[in-house]
């Protein structure tokens, strides 16, 4: 599929602020089944972008605005193209043990975050615990935690931990897969932390064109789970525990890491007294392919 | 040796090397002519230079904070000892060969750990220890530091065992403190014991932030000939300041701290009353989590942000650079002298103590049959903190520790216990006995590697302990090089001892962080 996304964040400052430094981490990866034809980030007030790949290899933008301001305005767009991922493989639990498995795993074995005794956490658990395969333990994890969890905006924050999100038993997406990873992290299977946009209307383009093909969004999340695969090398697949399932071409992923953390859309902080409202909008639409 | 006053009761612990004393009783060539001058002084001379130094320290500040029985807090006189330990020009010169080789083999593995991980691909580390160490720092990834050189200052923990030969008991290439220490109790030495002294041909360490200020500046990103060299402290509080305010005036550096610096298009400046001013290398003594708020830690409100950008940028030397905590932590020790073969086709000069990872099941079952016997540290914590001595420890406290290892078992690691040499030290009667102690050696690194002669000896002031950290009734010791005529450095230049210009007190707000959480409501 190919989709325009425009992801435009407004700060409005009640004060002046000075030397306001931020870290993006908002362009489109580049895989083998999603390619970035365009993009570029407009700021105002209007200053020098630097780029770097981090160690995750995700594509970051930094940049300062040092003078005197009011607001600030972070414009980017993005063309897209994406396909959708093959069938899951689907090895056993003994594929996990190999060191083969456990190389490529490697720090997205690791816990980041834990909630250890949790009652819920441990309801969770059990639901997992029978899965045959490991593909089958995931796919499980993306519908046990929409069963299990209301999904509400403002029942947890940027910062809030497993713990918090399981006392609650609600969140954002953000939340949903940080619940994912550590479940499967304690099955011992490598999972990773995705950020990226959704494209959330399913119906095929509409007679009216573009237009009725925008939607509006918000930046989202999913889960990467390394799968052992018979004869072969291991391979990430990707689920949506927001959405249940495996992740289909209205995917559009920026980057991975062991959690939130490591791939925030923005990252900022500046100095001044002044408070900050923050105006926040991503638009996807479909477009028709060229040529 | 009954006869003598000062050596009475002088009893060594069995498995122990004494550093004054050969097996049959003779006292060592090498530390006879101390031994006339403290027998000519007598231990009333002793006692009286004892007194004398706690009221010099208490006045100087050089004091540290102890946690009293009842959990208060209070300043003591950093405990010197007075009786010097003494070392051989030859022995020196195995030392200082050993570690500069230690130390370019940890600078190496430094660099491949955020470049290329050759020694990875090799299958000598595991990738799997190195991710979870929780000093590897993913945002220096790619970054080469200036001049290739990310361990400026390291301050190695060297012990000797029973039978007499030095190993290395621990790395320290983040931010080493104590070199103070060092500098301070040569001229307390020589101003109350200068009688020592006489007649003695011992190394000059004074030079020791010149030497550290030639590799500062070595390491600049800048085509000056004089590049702006800052030390960042995170401040008073800090428990290390007194030292950072010593080095900072000692070399004639601004010290700053966070609200000072500040990064503008990639490069960092200074705040001074005349505008900003380039800085071109910053010797920081502050943990890399408090460096960037952007990249560490978010709650950091020591951090200058965007540092690391500049960094990235090459156009500042962060000394010791961002990182290197991955190559002193405990757990990788164990590796080090693989390393020194591996970067270096060397063989190690100095040896470690034998030392086992506890996530191997099998290692784990026959260390916890042997507790009793072994030394168990926790991997990320420095100071002493939670070390288990195996042969001091009662069965409820074995226990405990085989408890704790069994829930965290790549959490510690165990070593043989090393039986710590002991040299003589004085006990507050004017009379010597033999105290466990070890060996800190400074060094820097810029363009070559420079080792002060001696360094900080800790030594457990209490009778048979051998924990030396001075938060735990440690104490130091002037340690002695001394020269042979071949070996002789020429005398350091002399430094201005000029205090450093005060800095405006330029503060903004506070810092604001700013994030959006990830939201999406359900598809369709």
């Amino acid at each position: 599929m190919h989709f325009a996304i425009r992801y435009v964040t407004r700060y409005r400052y009640d004060g002046d602020v000075v030397d306001n430094i931020n870290a993006l981490r908002i362009r489109p990866a580049t895989s083998g089944r999603q390619q970035v034809d365009h993009f570029t980030v407009r700021l105002s007030p209007e200053v020098r972008q630097h780029r770097h790949e981090d160690y995750f290899g995700t594509d970051v933008i930094e940049f300062e605005v040092t003078r005197s301001h009011r607001e600030l305005i972070i414009d980017a767009s993005a063309h897209v193209r994406t396909e959708p991922q093959p069938d899951p493989p689907s090895g056993t639990w003994e594929g996990l043990a190999v060191p083969g498995y456990r190389e490529a795993g490697g720090e997205y074995l690791m816990q980041t975050d834990t909630a250890a005794g949790h009652p819920l956490l441990a309801e969770l658990e059990a639901e997992l615990a029978d899965a045959r395969t490991p593909l089958e333990a995931v796919l499980r994890t993306s519908e046990v935690i929409p069963d299990r969890l209301e999904y509400r905006k403002g029942a947890t924050y940027v910062d809030s931990t497993l713990g918090d999100v399981l006392d609650v038993r609600a969140g954002v997406c953000q939340d949903f897969v940080h619940l994912g990873l550590n479940l499967l992290r304690s099955r011992g299977i490598a999972a990773r932390y995705v950020s990226g946009y959704l494209y959330t209307r399913a119906e095929p383009l509409g007679e009216a064109g573009d237009r009725a093909a925008s939607v509006e969004v918000d930046t989202h999340a999913w889960i990467e789970a390394l799968l052992p695969n018979a004869g072969g090398e291991p391979r990430w697949v990707s689920i949506d525990p927001t959405n249940r399932g495996l992740v289909g071409e209205c995917h559009v992923k920026i980057g991975h890491g062991r959690h939130y953390a490591d791939v925030p859309p923005i990252k900022g902080v500046y100095r001044g007294s002044a408070e900050s409202a923050l105006e926040a909008s991503v638009t996807m639409t479909r477009i028709e392919p060229v040529g | 040796m009954t006869s003598d006053p000062l050596l009475d009761g002088y009893r060594i612990p069995d498995g122990s090397c004494d550093e004054l004393l050969e097996t049959d009783g003779r006292p060592r060539e090498h530390v006879r002519a101390l031994l006339a001058a403290l027998r000519r002084l007598g231990p009333e001379a002793l006692t009286d230079a004892g007194r004398r130094r706690d009221v010099i320290f208490m006045q100087q500040g050089i004091t540290f904070e102890v946690s009293g029985a009842g959990g208060e807090r209070r300043d003591r006189p950093f405990p010197l000892d007075l009786v010097p330990r003494v070392l051989t020009a030859g022995e020196w010169t195995v030392i200082k060969r050993g570690l500069a080789q230690r130390i370019r083999a940890l600078n190496a593995f430094v660099d491949d750990v955020y470049h290329g991980r050759e020694i990875v691909r090799a299958g000598i580390v595991p990738w799997s220890l190195i991710v979870s160490r929780p000093s590897f720092a993913r945002p220096v990834h790619g970054i080469r530091a200036p001049g290739g050189v990310y361990t400026h200052v390291s301050g190695c923990d060297l012990v000797r065992a029973g039978d007499g030969s030095w190993r290395v008991l621990e790395d320290n290439v983040r931010t080493p403190s104590g070199i103070s220490y060092v500098l301070e109790n040569r001229l307390a030495m020589t101003r109350l014991m200068p009688e020592l002294f006489a007649g003695q041909r011992v190394r000059p360490v004074e030079n020791y932030p010149s030497l550290l200020l030639e590799a500062l500046q070595a390491v600049a990103p800048s085509p000056d000939s004089d590049p702006t060299v800052v030390l960042w402290t995170p401040g008073p509080l800090n428990g290390a300041y007194f030292e950072h305010a010593f080095l900072a005036r000692a070399m004639g550096i601004e010290l700053v701290e966070a609200s000072d610096l500040v990064v503008r298009d990639s490069v960092c400046y200074m705040r001074t009353t005349g505008g900003l001013r380039r800085v071109h290398t910053i010797y920081r003594r502050l943990d890399d989590d408090f460096i960037d708020p952007l990249e560490f830690r978010p709650d950091s409100v020591l951090g200058v942000p965007g540092l690391v950008r500049a960094y990235r940028a090459g156009t500042v030397a962060i000394a010791n650079a961002i990182g290197t905590g991955v190559a002193d932590d405990k757990a990788i020790y164990h590796y080090v002298p693989e390393m020194v073969r591996f970067y270096l086709s060397e063989e190690p000069i100095l040896e470690n103590v034998p030392t086992y990872l506890l996530s191997d099941e099998t290692v784990r079952r026959w260390i916890l049959g042997r507790l009793h016997e072994v030394v168990v540290k926790p991997t990320s914590e420095s100071g002493g903190k939670g070390v288990f001595i195996g042969p001091q420890a009662s069965a409820e406290e074995r226990a405990d520790e085989a408890r704790l290892i069994e829930a965290h078992p790549e959490l510690y690691i165990a070593q043989e216990l090393v039986h710590l040499s002991t040299a003589p030290t004085e006990t507050g009667d004017g009379r010597l006995a033999p105290r466990h102690v070890d060996l800190r050696p400074f060094a820097v690194f810029g363009e070559q590697i420079r080792i002060v002669p001696g360094g900080l000896t800790r030594v457990a002031l209490r009778e048979g302990s051998m924990i030396v950290n001075s938060s735990q009734g440690g104490g130091s010791k002037d340690t002695w090089v001394l020269a042979d005529g071949d070996l002789l450095e020429g005398l350091p230049p002399g430094l201005a001892a000029r205090e450093p210009p005060r800095l405006p007190d330029v503060r903004y707000g506070g810092w604001h962080g700013q994030a959006q959480q990830q939201q999406q409501q359900a598809a369709i």
